[in-house]
């Protein structure tokens, strides 16, 4: 196999097989030559930063090992500097008495503040000294005089800087001693070339050629929202479908937004804890006379109770498009048509992992004299196998003005599951009939952020607002 | 949607003949009924709030039943008319709850179980048909500690009696301020100084509608025979109620009699059946089938309604606790139901229709595509927001706030009016990422005007340390040029709330003011914890590119 280094990591191969070692350690094998990271750098000039990424380059590659290494280095303390100046305190002990013996409190007196103690059973120890006792108390007086010992050869070979040191016995004991030496800890990589490593010929090396299979690193798209993304491709499928989007206001009034719906004014939907009213705001315009007298009368009707005009002024968010289609609908009263509408609607909901209070629908509706539910089953089949859903059921359920009404179960694989997606269903009569819309009207729809969850494959809805800037440099599809 | 629990064995033995568990499973969702939980031997299923049947499991056998084939048609209802068992109605009651209904029920038995559905039914019917007892409300009693005529009257709040699970008398004023019921739906009555109240023929308190039952009449498990009685302001409403109660009593293996109702505009049920005729012809047309009359019927049979087929129409029979069955397309979704919805397969229509997007959404998109292609992350933002994001943290005005009501989360309370701070939010919650950040949205904003004026604007906004105002003014004239060829100007203005002085701009175009462009000011950026230079710009769109 030939390789095509980068020039970094050329310039390591090339340090590492120039075998210096300067520490002379013996490797696995001894031709093997092991260099720390900081040491490469230090020879080829490269960064530290180009060192590391070289070297895991080589590592992928096989052409280097690395293994971690734990170094310990040294360096004196605040007494050991004071030894390095003025020296140990049991030399300058036995410089004191050098000249004559000495009592302890002059000793004291004289090594200011110095453990007094300390030096004392290091000078006896090291046999400098000698105690006699006297009828003026004891004192101190010269064995023999000394010459410089190991402990102040490890000191003054540390100096001032910080010190890699072989293990022996005075680097023991002066640890022991209180703020003599410090020790360091450094974990550091050490390099060495492979097998194949050593054996690669640089001068061989095609010196154009760059390695087209290296690693690269991550770069980041600006892009549009993934909900957004998922809407899109929900729109072009509608379009793609023969569907014609319509638009319409996210303020209502609760005449379109309910009432026209064929829902009872005392209906729970339309309380204060399900949806949002704006505060003292009215509609100025509702409808025209004829339908706001027909859609009355369909209430008196069909609910039996006093049907208010005030309540149908009163504005809301919308909760749902529905209110969209059904004005469309009833404005331009078509024979034939597939028309949707798409965006925000809006529940007075607890936020939760699964529920938000301003979220994304669509819906879609079919209108024509010979438009059949099985139909609309097909239309959604196909919406579903365009999106990438292909396993699709369909169970009856209940919408207040759709009959029948159906939902559609689709499988997710991931999941291993059924889950509930869009609903569909015929407009009830007492939606249509009093609207002057005489077609049968099916429609079919519902939230979008549940498609996006599983394209995205989330599981907490929220994620989609938190608008998380690493999440939308990296959320991925995965379907 | 309401939801029941249900116990799998005792439903088995409700629906009969040898169903195993699988099979009862497997056709709960072609009734419409969606599984919520299982668990080894309890099934907990959200059923339709049209179908108040379906709160029990004595109406969930029924409709299986029918769709398995086990019991067709509609269960005949007896109610033996003689008897003793009357109800007078005082006029007093007109003004506060004008109407009472009710129904004998006898040689039933009920256990724990059984229990526990009726009171899951009258809860739901409480809640949806009753809207929260206000309409029309039940109490369930036992028969045999009543003697009757009864008497539907009112009576003061000084009034006393032992009320449901109590050993002690009661005024109906502690009632309504002491007990969890009456302080729920105390308000029904309004200040009324009289309430109403149903005694027997000893002058015993059995009934407060609509709080509480008395004491006296509790249904235990011991119950053999019981009282029904459903009060309201609706006849109509108090009646379907009654009628849902006696179906599932019927289900529950109680034989009836009737109770007499006498008084002003007051009068005995009568449970009668419906009927109606129709043409094979439009129920298929409509589902796309193509099946005969005598298929349809059967059908409707299973559906648990009667159908015969009578000189080439089908004339189709409702029972009483049908009320949701309002007309045609309601029959055609009994026919479906009964054909089994799995049976139906997709088709597709052969009329041809070009699809359009709105153009709205075509200038959104391409004015996405080229902020994208200027290295502009797309962030999406509630419209409704809060007070303290949309002004206290950004310092600008707020005469003109347009909230919502009773929200149920602090943090979406009004409604925007611009999209920069929710921007600024953005950058706030990002600050741990890599700069620079560049982000932009597309959306609706609100401001008044009769009522409400809804326009699309467009803000975006980049932060890091090297970026100034004309890098922003660059990204904006490209963004008009190259997308829309329009052509637009800056003319410094002397101050604006969200940015530093001296470095902030109109956008004018055609020599309309239609936005702002500006470096962010300190302070702002301080209130959202940015510490990085933010420059941006918000710029309205609709009556620019779009209408």
């Amino acid at each position: 196999m030939s390789h095509v280094l980068h020039d970094i990591e050329k310039q390591i191969v090339k340090e590492l097989q120039r075998g210096a070692d300067p520490y002379d350690e013996p490797g696995p094998d001894d031709s093997t030559t092991r260099l720390y990271e900081e040491d490469l750098s230090k020879e080829t000039k490269l960064s530290m930063d180009q060192i590391r990424r070289g070297v895991e380059w080589l590592r992928q590659k096989k052409l280097v090992d690395v293994s971690d290494s734990t170094d310990n280095s040294y360096s004196l303390g605040k007494n050991g500097l004071d030894a390095l100046k003025n020296g140990l305190p049991e030399r300058r002990l036995v410089n004191l008495v050098k000249d004559c013996p000495k009592t302890f409190d002059e000793i004291r007196s004289s090594l200011h503040g110095l453990d007094f103690n300390a030096a004392i059973a290091h000078a006896k120890k090291n046999g400098w000294i000698n105690i006699e006792k006297t009828d003026t108390g004891s004192k101190i007086s010269l064995q023999q005089e000394p010459t410089q010992n190991s402990d102040e050869r490890l000191i003054s070979s540390i100096g001032d800087s910080s010190q890699k040191i072989a293990p022996q016995e005075s680097l023991k004991s002066l640890m022991e001693r209180p703020d003599f030496i410090i020790e360091h800890e450094e974990k550091r990589k050490l390099v060495s070339l492979t097998e194949t490593g050593k054996h690669i010929d640089l001068e061989k090396l095609d010196s154009d050629a760059i390695d087209v299979e290296a690693d690269v690193p991550h770069v980041h798209a600006a892009r549009i929202h993934p909900l957004n993304d998922t809407i899109n491709e929900i729109r072009d499928t509608f379009v793609h479908l023969g569907f014609t989007e319509i638009t319409g206001n996210l303020s209502q009034s609760s005449f379109w937004n309910f009432d026209a719906l064929f829902t009872p004014q005392d209906h729970p939907a339309r309380e204060l804890q399900d949806t949002f009213y704006l505060k003292s705001l009215n509609a100025k315009q509702l409808a025209t006379p004829t339908q706001i007298k027909n859609v009355s009368n369909a209430h008196k009707k069909g609910w039996r109770y006093y049907w208010d005009v005030q309540e149908a002024k009163k504005m809301v968010l919308r909760t749902h498009t529905t209110c969209v289609t059904i004005k469309h609908l009833a404005d331009k009263k078509p024979d034939e048509a597939r028309i949707f509408s798409l965006g925000r609607v809006f529940r007075n909901e607890k936020v939760s992992y699964k529920h938000l209070v301003e979220f994304n629908q669509v819906e879609g509706v079919v209108v024509g004299k010979h438009i059949t539910l099985r139909d609309l089953m097909g239309i959604q089949k196909e919406f579903y196998r365009k999106i990438g859903l292909t396993k699709v059921k369909f169970w009856p359920t209940f919408f207040p003005y759709t009959e029948p009404s159906l939902q559609s179960m689709v499988y997710n694989e991931k999941l291993g599951k059924w889950i509930e997606l869009f609903g569909m269903g015929i407009f009830r009569p007492e939606v249509t009939k009093p609207l002057g819309i005489t077609k049968p009207v099916l429609a079919w729809g519902g939230g979008i952020e549940r498609i996006a969850m599983l394209k995205f494959g989330l599981d907490d809805v929220r994620e989609f607002y938190n608008n998380n800037l690493s999440w939308l440099r990296t959320a991925t599809k995965c379907q | 949607m309401p939801v029941v629990e249900l116990n799998l064995s005792r439903l088995q033995k409700l629906v009969g003949k040898n169903t195993d568990k699988k099979q009862i499973l497997d056709n709960l969702p072609f009734l419409g009924l969606d599984i919520e939980s299982l668990g080894r031997n309890v099934v907990r299923v959200e059923y339709s709030p049209n179908r108040p049947d379906y709160s029990t499991d004595f109406g969930i056998a029924l409709g299986l039943q029918g769709i398995l084939g086990i019991s067709k048609g509609m269960p005949r209802l007896k109610i033996r008319t003689k008897g003793n068992y009357e109800i007078k109605v005082d006029s007093s009651t007109s003004k506060i709850r004008p109407f009472v209904t009710g129904i004998i029920a006898r040689n039933g038995s009920l256990d724990d179980e059984a229990v526990k559905q009726i009171i899951n039914m009258q809860e739901d019917l409480h809640f949806g048909l009753g809207r929260k007892r206000k309409k029309s409300s039940i109490g369930i009693h036992d028969l045999d500690n009543i003697s009757f005529p009864l008497k539907y009257t009112t009576t003061s709040r000084d009034h006393r009696f032992v009320p449901l699970n109590s050993t002690k008398e009661s005024s109906i004023s502690e009632i309504l301020h002491d007990s969890e019921v009456g302080r729920d739906y105390g308000s029904i009555l309004g200040q009324s100084s009289k309430v109403p109240i149903i005694t027997d023929a000893k002058g015993q308190t059995i009934s407060f509608p609509p709080i509480i039952n008395a004491s006296l009449t509790t249904v235990t498990t011991k119950t053999k025979n019981i009282l029904v009685e459903v009060t309201g302001i609706d006849k109509q409403s108090a009646e379907d109620m009654l009628s849902v109660v006696v179906a599932i009593l019927q289900g529950a293996g109680f034989q009836f009699s009737q109770l007499k109702v006498s008084g002003s505009r007051n009068s005995t049920p009568n449970f009668a059946t419906r009927t109606v005729t129709f043409d094979s012809g439009p129920v298929n047309k409509i589902l796309g089938l193509n099946i005969s009359n005598s298929v349809l019927a059967s059908c409707l049979k299973k559906s648990r309604l009667d159908a015969v087929v009578k000189s080439k129409k089908i004339q189709c029979t409702i029972p009483r606790y049908r009320f949701d069955i309002f007309g045609g397309m309601d029959i055609v979704e009994e026919v479906a139901l009964g054909y089994g919805i799995d049976n139906l397969k997709p088709a597709w229509p052969a009329s041809v229709h070009i699809g359009e997007k709105n153009p709205t959404s075509e200038k959104l998109d391409s004015t996405s595509r080229l902020m994208t292609g200027f290295g502009f992350m797309e962030t999406l933002n509630s419209t409704l927001t809060s007070e303290q994001t949309l002004y206290e943290m950004t310092n600008r005005d707020s005469s003109q706030i347009i909230s919502v009501a009773s929200s149920k989360s602090q943090e979406h309370t009004i409604l925007r009016d611009s999209i920069l701070p929710g921007l600024l939010e953005n950058l706030s919650k990002n600050i741990h990422e890599t700069y620079p950040q560049k982000f932009f949205e597309s959306g609706i904003v609100f401001s008044k005007g009769s009522p409400i004026k809804e326009t699309t604007n467009l803000a975006c906004v980049t932060a890091s340390e090297e970026t100034n105002f004309s890098e922003m003014k660059a990204i904006l004239q490209s963004l008009l040029r190259i997308g829309f060829s329009i052509k637009c100007e800056t003319k410094a203005l002397s101050n604006h709330a969200l940015f530093s002085q001296g470095r902030v701009a109109e956008i004018i175009i055609n020599r309309k003011t239609v936005g702002y462009i500006g470096e962010l000011d300190s302070k702002v950026l301080e209130n959202f914890r940015i510490r990085t230079k933010v420059v941006g710009f918000e710029i309205k769109l609709s009556g620019l590119i779009f209408d």
